[in-house]
C-alpha cells in the first residue's frame, strides 16, 4: 500500500470512528502527522470517493471543514448475544414447524435474561 | 479497497461462526494474501480437518474465496484461500435481517398470547388456549398453572427490535 493510500486508509478509520460528531479537518491532521496541504487532498480524496461528508465550519475566526463518515460501520454487536445468530437449527426454523421462534427454548433464555437486565438498568426490582 | 470493518468486528463475526479457533484462523488469514488449508494448519496448530470446516463456514458466506490448482506431482487438488473483507457488511447486514425476522416474530406471538407457567425450572411456559385444554395442570411436573407477566419480556423485546429496525434503515 502506497504512503498516500495507507494515510487515506488511517483518516478513513478516524472518521469512522467519529461517528455522528465528526471530526475537524485540522484535527485530523494533527493527529495523523500530516501537513494540511497533504491532509486536504486527501479529505477531497475521500469526498470524491463519496465515503465522506465535507461541512463548512467557522472556528477561530478561521474557516476550516468538519469531515463526517457517509456511512458507519456495520457492527454486529447488537445481535452477537441473540441465540439466532449462526443457529444450527436456523434451516428448521419455521413459525410453522417444530422448529420455530415462537417455542424455541434458547430464544426464551435469552429473552429472559435481557429482560431482567433491562429491569436491573431500571431499577426494577 | 478501503474497507470500513474494523478488526474488532472482524474478530467478532469469527467468533459468532466459530469461537476461538476461527478466531485464530482469521487472525492467520487476514495478514496473508493467500494460503492453503495446510499452511494455516502448520501456523495456527489447528488440525486439518477442523481448518477447512471453519473454511468452508466462511465460504458459505463467502467471507473467504477459493482458488484450486493441481499438484503437478500427486495430481491431487491444492485449495488457496483468501479473506475477502469487503463481503463483511453484507454478512453482517443479512444476519441483522434474518434475525429481526425471528425476533419480529416471536414479539407479535408473546403479544398475543396470555401465557401460564408453574414456576418450575426447566418446565415451559403455556399459552392460554393450551392451558385451558390441561385444566391448568403443567404437562411436565404435575403443579398448577398459574399466569405469568410477559411484560418485561416484550419490552426488552421491542426495544430490541427497534433497534435493529435503526440500525437497518428500516
Amino acid at each position: 500500500m502506497s504512503k498516500r493510500n495507507d494515510l487515506e486508509h488511517k483518516a478513513l478509520q478516524h472518521i469512522i470512528n467519529t461517528g455522528f460528531d465528526g471530526i475537524l479537518q485540522s484535527d485530523l491532521w494533527r493527529k495523523l502527522g500530516a501537513s494540511s496541504r497533504e491532509g486536504s487532498r486527501i479529505a477531497l480524496k475521500l469526498e470524491e470517493k463519496k465515503l465522506v461528508r465535507r461541512e463548512k465550519e467557522l472556528r477561530d475566526g478561521r474557516w476550516t471543514y468538519r469531515l463526517y463518515p457517509k456511512r458507519l460501520p456495520a457492527k454486529i454487536d447488537s445481535i452477537a448475544d441473540v441465540p439466532c445468530l449462526m443457529c444450527p437449527d436456523n434451516p428448521r426454523c419455521d413459525p410453522s414447524s417444530s422448529i420455530s421462534p415462537q417455542g424455541c427454548d434458547k430464544l426464551t433464555d435469552w429473552l429472559l435474561s435481557i429482560s431482567k437486565n433491562e429491569a436491573g438498568s431500571l431499577g426494577d426490582s | 479497497m478501503l474497507s470500513t470493518i474494523d478488526d474488532a468486528t472482524l474478530m467478532k463475526v469469527a467468533e459468532a461462526l466459530g469461537e476461538e479457533e476461527a478466531i485464530k484462523l482469521i487472525e492467520n488469514l487476514k495478514n496473508l494474501d493467500e494460503t492453503t488449508d495446510d499452511e494455516i494448519a502448520n501456523k495456527t496448530g489447528i488440525r486439518l480437518n477442523s481448518v477447512r470446516k471453519i473454511l468452508y463456514k466462511l465460504y458459505d458466506h463467502s467471507l473467504v474465496s477459493l482458488r484450486r490448482t493441481r499438484d503437478p506431482k500427486t495430481g491431487w487438488f491444492i485449495f488457496h484461500w483468501k479473506l475477502q473483507p469487503d463481503q463483511l457488511e453484507g454478512f453482517i447486514l443479512s444476519q441483522k435481517r434474518r434475525v429481526l425476522e425471528k425476533l419480529d416474530i416471536r414479539l407479535e406471538y408473546e403479544m398475543k398470547h396470555d401465557f401460564y407457567y408453574c414456576y418450575t425450572p426447566g418446565c415451559r411456559r403455556i399459552p392460554f388456549e393450551e392451558a385451558v385444554e390441561l385444566v391448568f395442570k403443567c404437562p411436565t411436573c404435575g403443579k398448577p398453572l398459574m399466569h405469568y407477566e410477559n411484560g418485561k419480556m416484550i419490552q426488552a423485546l421491542a426495544k430490541k427490535v427497534e433497534q435493529l429496525k435503526k440500525e437497518l434503515g428500516e
